[in-house]
């Protein structure tokens, strides 16, 4: 069922089993029938871990998503309310107990936090008056959720303005947590490197958890070599470019969520003749998007260029050796996907044309283009993308650019928005040049940026994923696995926040013996989010023949310029 | 050797008894053990002694001395009995002396008279009093019976779990019973008491009276009544001398006898090995001991001094004032090993062992001997067993020998079995140590468990040799040495006299950080002793927060659980520790607390943007924060006011923030947005229509689609929108009304600030290819191709490119040729490429 997540070097299947487990013991744990009260939020994560009939097995019979006033009636033995500890939810759940009918049958009441537990939601409980009426609070400790069989993810939407403007630091204690659970069941990882502010606080408390532990001696033999935390903020640049992988620009122009992706359905209407366009279906079509589809794990890192050729030449095998035996769904699937090729190539052709950054930066005209972009009422989110791409490459824009494009903005979107300018400020996006010098160029050039030879059909180098633009984060990650980061010092010390290398001390008998020729694993934790191109690219490197070291990527939240963009948004109605 | 049967007592012609001492007793007793209240624990358990003073007549001159030993005679403890009258003294399973008193108050005691709470059996009990007490045990603990002088029962099974139960009524009662005894089985505790000839059976909620089968006539009362150690048997004594013994159910009569003597005797306890048949009672007088069982003749000893019995699983301990002793029936391993002509397997590996020190080539005569039965294994396991059952490590020893002689010639004998008894017995030999004084033998120390038998040398404060025996057997630190640590440690910092310097550094330097030990919970003992600043000590070593930080709030040391939460990163832990300062500290040191740690006030101030918004306010003003005061005014302009004077006030506020924030781009930004507020009112009151909340190009652009061309130019021109935009804007709403007619008169109104190629565009979109040729001629000479193309004229397009000699642009322009119409013009461009390429 989740074969997909076996297929890495790691298997992180052993992870999915491992919190699988853990819900089975707790659901048990409430004997009887069962119903789950949903914070909505959790159910897209939760879908990856467990579906229905797991649930279903251990005598779950209903699903409510949690509102405020009475629960729907249910007869059941227990409700349980899985929520993330947050103080207004527990306001909504003292609602619902409250108002529970005293005169129905006596039902059992019980809390699952996700990921954890807090003394502040209990206390806010306490203070309701309901915290007795819950016979179990437990906490279940899903930090990072298995996506594919090389990503994991926190799905925690807010991380990167919680840790980078709010100064809340919730979100990468739970990353921390989440790393040492991956420990515990992959061994501890003897070397972490990290780069920025955030990194190192995570270093720390794993550090710090890790003396915690100190009673439960961890003897599994360490699957990963190196851990990299990277904070978002070291590389601001790359997700506000347009992704030009498959993947990347399916998440660009539709949005994937939680490996899901909902595109329209008149794109799959059944094209009869005669069929003037009726019947079409109005429910949005809903894909799950993972490595476990064979043709989508091929095609899903190319640069979308190279997909068309790659696709037709598939579907002419597919359809030659499969559509006899059993036209399985996964082919009807794929046949679809090659009929949206076209309708995504005009997508493409509307928004990435013009945002490809190769093009923007090159451009001399990028004022007038933002200008114009302004003057004819393009979406926010795209000008803003705009206007803090031009602002991280310049290292800041020329004050009076930088009040000009606000003005525009107000003027032309609405005074509203002065709040999201202060946080896009805040967090570094926007800026005005400072007297000193523009590093950007110096940053460029050191960690070759921008390659002019990207080959997109047969990539050479992980620029292909921009179309010749290298992202920077993962440049640093390759560069720290050949030849090392003391070749770069220079440029890390330019980009903010500190850079540090920490040791974990293994016991005798579980260091390593490398073979020759043998990989090194790095867990790549990205603070703040990661991009599917980012991902993309660093696919390549592990696939490359001489690569050294193969990924697997962990992030705070699987983002892309828009959805990055639109948490950065503030609109106060 | 020959004599190693001499202490062996037939009983009937299956059973030996026998009786060896354990320890001489060398403690100092002031009293005869008659005159006192005595508790003797099982499983070798301390002894508790307590001079009864009230149960003469004559008035107590003196406080009582209540004393506890172990069972070796060594003194724990001795103190002066300061309370009420005491009726029972007993031992709770988890050797706890329970002292009954008089009025129905039990209080409890550890094994250094340490007295640890105490808990009333009930108002019934308090006015009727306590005539007799047991303290009994249970699956679940340790129970107390009470008989109280209205005689009616009233009992807990469990004083861990304090439940009174009240008994029902013996209907007609009138004197006390003669005796009386608790009963568990399937979970119930029940009550059997004897009244003349009658026994009755109390449950829950009945009673009833029940008789003995085959109980021989002319009973007119019972004496004595014991319960075996595990609940399973019976016995009873009459006033004829007659012993009657059966199942606790008393549904049949296992055997009797009858000892002709009259005299109630002093104890009664039943002697019997588990998953042995033969069962036995042990019955003490003054000066008498006597063994009976299903055997015409009884064993008999002679008492020398006041004895006390202590029935244990597997046989019965007396002691008295100078010794200690063990009477039990031999197991059947020592039995057959030792019996006088023995030829059993292990007897004769026993013989050959020895003849083989002897050098004597016996001993292959003998070994041979079991090795053709076939006996071998047989002989190993049972010297193996009945080393386990001895007393003395000499007899230990040579049995272990002969066991470790005939495993020489065995092929795959598993070792287990013989090292798991050396380790046994080690750890046996070491607690029976007179020093010690815990006489445990081999079948109770396998039903204590070696877990609990730690416990108790824990409880003697006997550290070291428990650790010492979790080094020995290897035990895993956390179960084993960790937790003996950790006892030690709560131990130590009751020791008042220690300063708490040196308490702290002593027990890090024993514990260090010994995985398993939490240091919280010694920290909270010190505290539970008093001492807070020992605890903090304590705490400093305690690597886990989450343990570390509610201790210290508990010790209202909030500041100092604030900085402990905010090293740990565990952001629900900062949050309590806030809102726990919050309540403690009044507003303006709480503000001060938080300024001095950034993490924990930009954590409050996320508390406050969900929860108190008002408190974030006076946040940022206190840390003069005006930008995100402005910020916040804004937002207030938004959710909390509706009149439009109320949100311009909120804006002017947010404006003068952003001004000492020196955010001069903010403060105008605001101001302009309060003038854009007002002129959308006064727009809505004199065109109508919706206007509030537009944004100021929206506004523009509404005015324009309702034709208010002039209110447009001025708004335009008061917010100083640029030209550009403004074309845009205009250009975009014009097409959209399709009002060509005015679009054609604004094109020609001066020279388009954006070129003509969007007039062309915009056509297109609007289907209207009519009008967007008109605007062709205008536009700029290097998007004139892409403007021809889009107008669909192919034709003039590649003339204009050909013009321009472009090869991007006839590219272009080819790729638009569609086959049958374009041919000319394509093969037009195709001449123009020739001709260029061969210049």
């Amino acid at each position: 069922m989740a074969a997909h997540l076996s297929y890495g070097r790691v298997n992180l299947n052993v992870l999915r089993e491992a919190v699988r487990r853990e819900l089975r013991e707790f659901l048990d744990k409430c004997a009887g029938s069962k119903a789950i009260v949903w914070d909505e939020y959790l159910t897209g994560p939760f879908g990856l871990i467990a579906q229905y009939s797991l649930l279903k097995e251990h005598e779950v019979e209903k699903m409510f998503t949690l509102k405020g006033s009475r629960l729907p009636a249910a007869d059941v033995k227990n409700i349980i309310f899985f929520v993330r500890p947050r103080l207004e939810l527990m306001d909504i759940i003292a609602e619902n107990v409250l108002s529970e009918d005293r005169r129905g049958p006596a039902r059992d009441f019980h809390i699952l936090f996700v990921p954890r537990r807090s003394l502040l939601c209990e206390q806010r409980l306490k203070d309701l008056g309901v915290l007795g009426s819950f016979i179990h609070r437990e906490e279940y400790s899903l930090d990072l959720i298995p996506f594919d069989g090389d990503l994991l993810s926190m799905e925690s939407e807010g991380a990167f303005k919680e840790c980078y403007l709010e100064g809340d630091q919730t979100s990468l204690y739970h990353a921390a947590k989440g790393l040492m659970t991956l420990q515990a069941l992959y061994g501890t990882i003897p070397q972490i490197f990290g780069k920025g502010e955030c990194a190192r606080q995570v270093a720390n408390m794993m550090i710090r958890m890790k003396r915690e532990f100190t009673g439960s001696q961890n003897s599994i033999f360490p699957v990963f070599d190196n851990l990299l935390l990277l904070d978002r903020n070291v590389d601001l640049l790359t997700p506000l470019a347009t992704q030009l992988t498959y993947e990347g620009l399916i998440d660009e122009i539709y949005g994937i969520q939680n490996s899901y992706v909902k595109l329209p359905p008149e794109k799959f209407a059944p094209k009869k003749q005669g069929d003037g366009g009726k019947d079409l279906p109005t429910e949005a079509k809903k894909l799950q998007l993972n490595s476990a589809e064979e043709l989508y794990a091929e095609i899903r890192d190319r640069n979308f260029n190279a997909v068309g050729s790659v696709l037709s030449k598939k579907a002419k095998v597919i359809s030659a050796a499969f559509e006899e035996r059993h036209n399985a769904k996964t082919v009807g699937e794929i046949k679809q996907f090659v009929s949206q090729l076209p309708h995504m190539q005009a997508a493409r052709g509307s928004l990435a044309n013009h945002t490809s950054i190769a093009e923007l930066i090159k451009d001399i005209t990028v004022n007038n283009y933002i200008e114009d972009c302004i003057a004819r009422k393009h979406p926010l989110i795209k000008v803003l993308r705009l206007v803090c791409l031009q602002s991280v490459c310049n290292s800041g824009l020329k004050q009076k650019v930088l009040d000009y494009y606000k003005r525009e903005i107000l003027q032309t979107y609405g005074y509203e928005h002065i709040l999201t300018l202060n946080n896009l400020e805040k967090a570094g996006l926007l800026k005005p040049q400072t007297g000193g010098r523009n590093n950007y160029p110096t940053i460029r050039k050191t960690l070759r940026l921008w390659m002019d030879d990207v080959n997109e059909q047969n990539p050479t180098d992980i620029s292909y994923v921009y179309s010749g633009y290298a992202p920077l984060s993962v440049r640093l990650a390759q560069l720290l696995s050949r030849p090392g980061w003391r070749s770069i010092e220079e440029v890390l010390r330019i980009l903010p926040g500190p850079h540090f290398e920490e040791r974990q001390p293994l016991p005798t008998g579980l260091q390593k013996k490398r073979q020759p020729g043998e990989s090194r694993v790095t867990l790549i934790f990205f603070l703040g989010g990661v991009t599917f191109a980012e991902i993309a690219a660093l696919r390549f490197l592990s696939q490359l023949e001489d690569g050294s070291t193969e990924y697997v990527i962990a992030t705070t939240k699987l983002i892309n310029g828009n959805s990055w963009m639109e948490a950065l948004m503030e609109t106060p109605f | 050797m020959d004599c190693y049967t001499a202490n062996w007592n037939p009983l009937g012609d299956s059973a030996f008894y026998r009786k060896y001492e354990l320890y001489s007793m060398d403690w100092d007793l002031k009293d005869e053990l008659r005159d006192c209240l005595v508790a003797a624990a099982p499983y070798g358990g301390p002894i508790a002694l307590l001079r009864n003073p009230w149960r003469k007549e004559k008035a107590a001159s003196m406080r009582p001395v209540l004393e506890i030993y172990s069972a070796s005679g060594i003194p724990l403890a001795s103190l002066l009995w300061k309370s009420g009258p005491v009726v029972s003294l007993g031992w709770s399973a988890e050797e706890e002396l329970l002292c009954v008193q008089e009025d129905g108050a039990v209080l409890v005691y550890g094994l250094h008279g340490d007295f640890r709470r105490h808990f009333s059996m009930g108002n019934e009990v308090l006015q009727n009093r306590v005539l007799d007490a047991q303290i009994f045990h249970t699956e679940f603990g340790s129970g107390v019976a009470i008989l109280t002088g209205a005689h009616r029962f009233t009992l807990s099974a469990n004083v861990g779990d304090l439940k009174l139960r009240r008994m029902p009524e013996v209907p007609g009662l009138q004197s006390a019973p003669s005796c009386w005894t608790t009963l568990c089985h399937d979970r119930v505790t029940h009550i059997l008491l004897a009244v003349g000839p009658e026994l009755y059976l109390l449950d829950h909620a009945t009673c009833s009276t029940v008789t003995p089968p085959g109980l021989a006539p002319g009973v007119s009362s019972f004496l004595q009544m014991a319960v075996s150690f595990t609940y399973r048997h019976l016995a009873l004594f009459t006033d004829t001398g007659y012993i009657w013994m059966g199942p606790a159910s008393l549904k049949e009569k296992l055997c009797e006898f009858n000892c002709n003597i009259r005299a109630p005797p002093k104890q009664m306890v039943w002697c019997s090995r588990p998953r042995s048949k033969e069962r036995a009672v042990v019955v003490a007088w003054e000066k008498r001991l006597m063994v009976v069982g299903d055997a015409p003749e009884s064993i008999q000893f002679v008492l020398d001094e006041d004895s006390y019995l202590v029935p244990e699983l597997d046989g019965v301990r007396i002691f008295s004032r100078s010794t200690h002793e063990f009477l039990h029936e031999v197991p059947v391993a020592s039995e057959e090993i030792f019996k006088i002509a023995s030829m059993a397997p292990g007897a004769l590996l026993l013989e050959a062992q020895k003849e083989y020190e002897k050098e004597s080539q016996k001993a292959d005569e003998y070994l041979r001997e079991i090795q053709e039965l076939g006996q071998l294994t047989q002989a190993v396991q049972q010297c193996i067993e009945a080393a386990g059952h001895e007393h003395r490590p000499d007899m230990q020893k040579s049995l272990l020998r002969a066991a470790s002689f005939g495993k020489c010639f065995l092929d795959r004998f598993p070792p287990d079995s013989f090292v798991h008894m050396c380790q046994d017995l080690r750890v046996l030999n070491a607690v029976r140590d007179y020093h010690i004084g815990i006489p445990l033998t081999y079948s109770q120390y396998k039903q204590l468990t070696i877990q609990v038998l730690l416990d108790r040398l824990v409880l003697r404060r006997l550290y070291p040799l428990a650790i010492q025996i979790c080094e020995y057997l290897r035990l895993p630190e956390v179960r084993g040495v960790s937790r003996i640590l950790a006892h030690w440690a709560c131990y130590k910092v009751q020791q008042k006299d220690v300063s708490d310097e040196d308490v702290a550094r002593a027990i890090n330097q024993k514990l260090g950080d010994t995985p398993g030990v939490s240091y919280s919970d010694i920290a909270a003992r010190a505290y539970g002793c008093g001492r807070t600043e020992l605890a903090i000590k304590l705490l400093e070593y305690e690597p886990r927060s989450g343990e570390q930080v509610p201790l210290l709030l508990k010790m209202k040391r909030s500041k100092l659980a604030l900085s402990k939460a905010i090293e740990s990163g565990d952001t629900d832990l900062v949050f309590t520790v806030l809102l726990h300062l919050k309540n403690e500290l009044n507003r303006g040191d709480f503000f001060m607390t938080l300024r001095n740690q950034p993490m924990a006030l930009s954590l409050y101030r996320q508390f406050c943007k969900h929860q108190e918004l008002e408190t974030l306010k006076d946040l940022y003003n206190q840390d003069d924060n005006h930008q995100e005061l402005g910020s916040f005014h804004i937002r207030a302009s938004y959710a909390a006011e509706e009149r439009i004077e109320g949100r311009v006030a909120a804006l002017q506020t947010a404006a003068d923030a952003f001004y000492k924030a020196k955010n001069e781009f903010a403060a105008k930004a605001t101001e302009d947005q309060m003038r854009l507020l007002r002129l959308q009112r006064r727009l809505e009151d004199e065109l109508g229509g919706q206007f509030l909340d537009l944004s100021l190009h929206d506004t523009v652009t509404t005015l324009i689609l309702g034709g208010h061309n002039k209110r447009a130019e001025q708004l335009a021109r008061d917010f100083r929108i640029p030209d550009k935009r403004l074309w845009w804007l205009k250009l975009t709403s014009l097409a959209n009304l399709e009002d060509w007619e005015e679009l054609e008169k604004f094109s020609k109104s001066k020279k388009s600030p954006i070129g003509y190629l969007p007039f062309v565009e915009i056509c297109v979109k609007q289907h209207n290819k009519y009008e967007a040729k008109k605007y062709t001629s205008r536009v700029a000479p290097e998007q004139k191709v892409k403007a021809l193309l889009l107008v669909g004229d192919v034709a003039q397009a590649a003339d204009v490119a050909i013009e321009h000699r472009n090869e991007a642009e006839l590219s272009l322009v080819l790729s638009h040729c569609t086959g049958a119409t374009d041919g000319a013009t394509a093969d037009k461009i195709q001449r123009a490429r020739a001709q260029a390429q061969k210049k």
